[in-house]
């Protein structure tokens, strides 16, 4: 009896868990392989005739190849954000946990009101315009790198707390300058996190939807999931193109994600724990 | 020249005074070793010698040389750390020769001195590991090669054996008195265990909460401890130290005298007592002693000796083996 009852909790949360995350993905890979009519109706019916292929070559075809534009756009922004968040974060944490001054606390207020703060849209609309960085893949860039610091700054700042201050007062003996002991000692030793910041922060930043709408208007910026909208009209929505459109755009980061899930729960707990 | 001289040095956080003008000359190649109770601040002053914590007040000067400003890495000194402190993503190779590359030796020279640290301190076989593939006194070997090829002129040790177990302890404790040998440098070494201090060095410095209490060869400090302080810390087991009434019959404010230089008798002496404990250690047993109007005593004695717990036993002190102390004034 007493090990029915954790193999009996066990299969339940499976299910449950199997019925929020699945089905959902199974609903838009089945819509994903209809045609017009069978997609329209939005239900589980097995498909009448599946075109996969049709629908794939119309999609990628859709206003001129957007979708591949789409992709190196959203590519461009999201590793050089990703790069960014990765060195200013390490460096921020690095800087807070290791040297205290009288600015920490002000440091630290920003970290968390970066946090807890929503960001305004206008005003940082008309703060861009005024830089020259409005509709501009780099203006895409700092924003991303920006709204997501803090996050970034926090899981760092908790690991370094675990990394001995023995070694980076032996690196100043070797004779290492400050820059040299962050990349060659200090850097390399945040591994881990800086897994963890790469895929949460490229899965986050790849999907990001709201924030290009706001800041990155214009047929040549579009990123990939404003390419949804293609689909999408007032009087008519075509469902199967629009679903194989959607399918298309989660697999890069479902792939991310299954890779590296496990890196990135050890990420997450290893300032917790001393190892 | 490569001597070492605190000249009025002083530390403080804040209010709290942990180094008091402390004065200090270390000759060329001699090994020094700092031992004090927990908290005295002998890591701080090893850490100022370092060059890792600023000095309140005072010079550093090494080799001749006012450094007390220099930066650690141009002090030409080397330190190995309580914790090793080996780079964990580096193999044994690049964690000895960090600090050549830092410095851009070029590569040939600096796999020769690498080479040749790890020969003197027979690494070789482990060059390529991590040092987490590594026992406790192989790392221990590591931080020692990492301060070698440094070529200092000064190396520094804070606790570096306290990691390891007796055994290991023992050997590395020889290493560290060869290593000495060979290199003929000068070496600062902070310890809280009196054995590693008795054992190694040519000179103790004794610390009690931020002020030398005395400085000697080990054998000095054993038969002329200058304050009660030295006379409890140096020797093992501890010195008998004796206050109050028991003290002033025998002419002194505190009176002190050493395990070893109390006989026993069952016929007279001059403190009548009975056993409350035996230590036996195989050479020698350690009694612990209740005198009337004394108080306990700690007795070496015989370890074939065949007192038993609760014997009835006469103690009776060398009257050349006595120290007389005035009362610490702090
Ligand atoms: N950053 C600091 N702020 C305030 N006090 C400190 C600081 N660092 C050390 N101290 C104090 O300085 C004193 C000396 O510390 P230190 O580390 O030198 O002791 P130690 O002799 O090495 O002791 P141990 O044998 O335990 O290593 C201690 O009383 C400690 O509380
Ligand atoms: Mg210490």
């Amino acid at each position: 009896m007493k090990q029915l009852r954790p193999a009996i909790l066990g299969c339940i949360t499976l299910v449950v868990f199997c019925v929020i995350f699945v089905v959902p993905f199974f609903f838009i890979a089945l819509q994903a392989v209809k045609d017009r009519q069978g997609s329209s109706l939005l239900n589980f019916s097995w498909p009448s005739e599946t075109q996969l292929w049709q629908n794939l070559v119309d999609v990628v075809q859709a206003r001129d190849y957007q979708l591949l534009l789409a992709y190196f756009n959203s590519t461009v922004i999201t590793v050089f954000s990703v790069t960014g968040l990765v060195i200013f974060a390490a460096m921020v944490g690095y800087v807070l946990q290791r040297r205290p001054s009288k600015w920490n606390k002000y440091v630290n207020f920003a970290v968390l009101a970066g946090l807890m703060i929503p960001p305004a849209v206008v005003p940082t609309i008309w703060l861009l315009q005024q830089i020259g960085l409005f509709k501009t893949i780099h203006g895409m860039i700092l924003i991303e790198i920006a709204y997501n610091l803090s996050f970034s700054i926090l899981l760092y700042r908790a690991f370094i707390a675990t990394v001995p201050r023995d070694l980076d007062e032996a690196a100043r003996i070797d004779g290492a300058k400050p820059l040299q002991l962050f990349f060659r000692v200090i850097l390399p030793l945040l591994k881990p996190v800086t897994v963890t910041n790469i895929v949460v922060q490229s899965i986050a930043i790849f999907n990001d939807f709201t924030n290009p709408l706001y800041y990155l208007p214009g047929k040549d910026n579009v990123t990939v999931q404003l390419t949804l909208y293609n689909f999408q009209s007032q009087f008519s929505t075509q469902y199967h193109l629009l679903f194989m459109n959607i399918l298309l755009v989660t697999i890069p980061p479902l792939i991310v994600f299954i890779f590296f899930n496990k890196q990135i729960v050890e990420g997450m707990t290893a300032g917790a724990v001393k190892g | 020249m490569s001597g070492l001289e605190l000249k009025k040095v002083c530390k403080s956080y804040g209010a709290v005074e942990v180094i008091k003008d402390l004065s200090l000359q270390i000759e060329s190649g001699e090994f020094v070793v700092f031992v004090g109770p927990s908290g005295c601040g002998k890591s701080t002053l090893l850490r100022m010698i370092a060059g890792l914590e600023d000095c309140s007040g005072g010079t550093v000067e090494i080799g001749g040389e006012d450094v007390t400003d220099a930066e650690p890495s141009d002090r030409g000194i080397a330190m190995v750390f309580q914790s090793y402190a080996l780079y964990p993503h580096m193999s044994v190779r690049d964690n000895i020769g960090f600090g050549l590359s830092l410095a851009k030796t070029p590569k040939a020279e600096m796999n020769a001195r690498v080479e040749e640290a790890a020969k003197i301190l027979q690494l070789t076989d482990y060059l390529d590991r991590k040092p987490k593939a590594l026992s406790g006194g192989q790392r221990q070997r590591v931080a020692i090669g990492r301060a070698i090829v440094r070529n200092p002129k000064v190396f520094l040790f804070d606790e570096p054996l306290s990691n390891l177990d007796a055994a290991l302890r023992a050997k590395m404790r020889l290493e560290l008195t060869e290593l000495h040998a060979n290199l003929n440098v000068t070496m600062v070494y902070v310890t809280h265990d009196q054995v590693e201090a008795m054992t190694m060095a040519d000179k103790i410095v004794v610390l009690n909460k931020g002020v030398i209490e005395q400085v000697g060869k080990p054998m000095d400090l054993y038969n002329n401890p200058a304050t009660a302080f030295v006379a409890g810390f140096i020797g093992s087991p501890q010195m008998n130290l004796l206050e109050g009434a028991a003290a002033r019959k025998l002419g002194a404010e505190i009176y002190g005298i050493r395990p070893e230089h109390i006989d026993i008798s069952r016929e007279s002496g001059l403190w009548r007592s009975t056993v409350r404990q035996i230590e036996r250690l195989g050479n020698d047993a350690i009694l612990y002693l209740d005198v009337e109007d004394v108080g306990s005593l700690t007795v070496t004695t015989d370890g074939q000796t065949d007192v038993v717990i609760g014997d009835m036993l006469f103690a009776t002190p060398q009257p050349q083996n006595e120290h007389r102390f005035p009362t610490i004034a702090r």
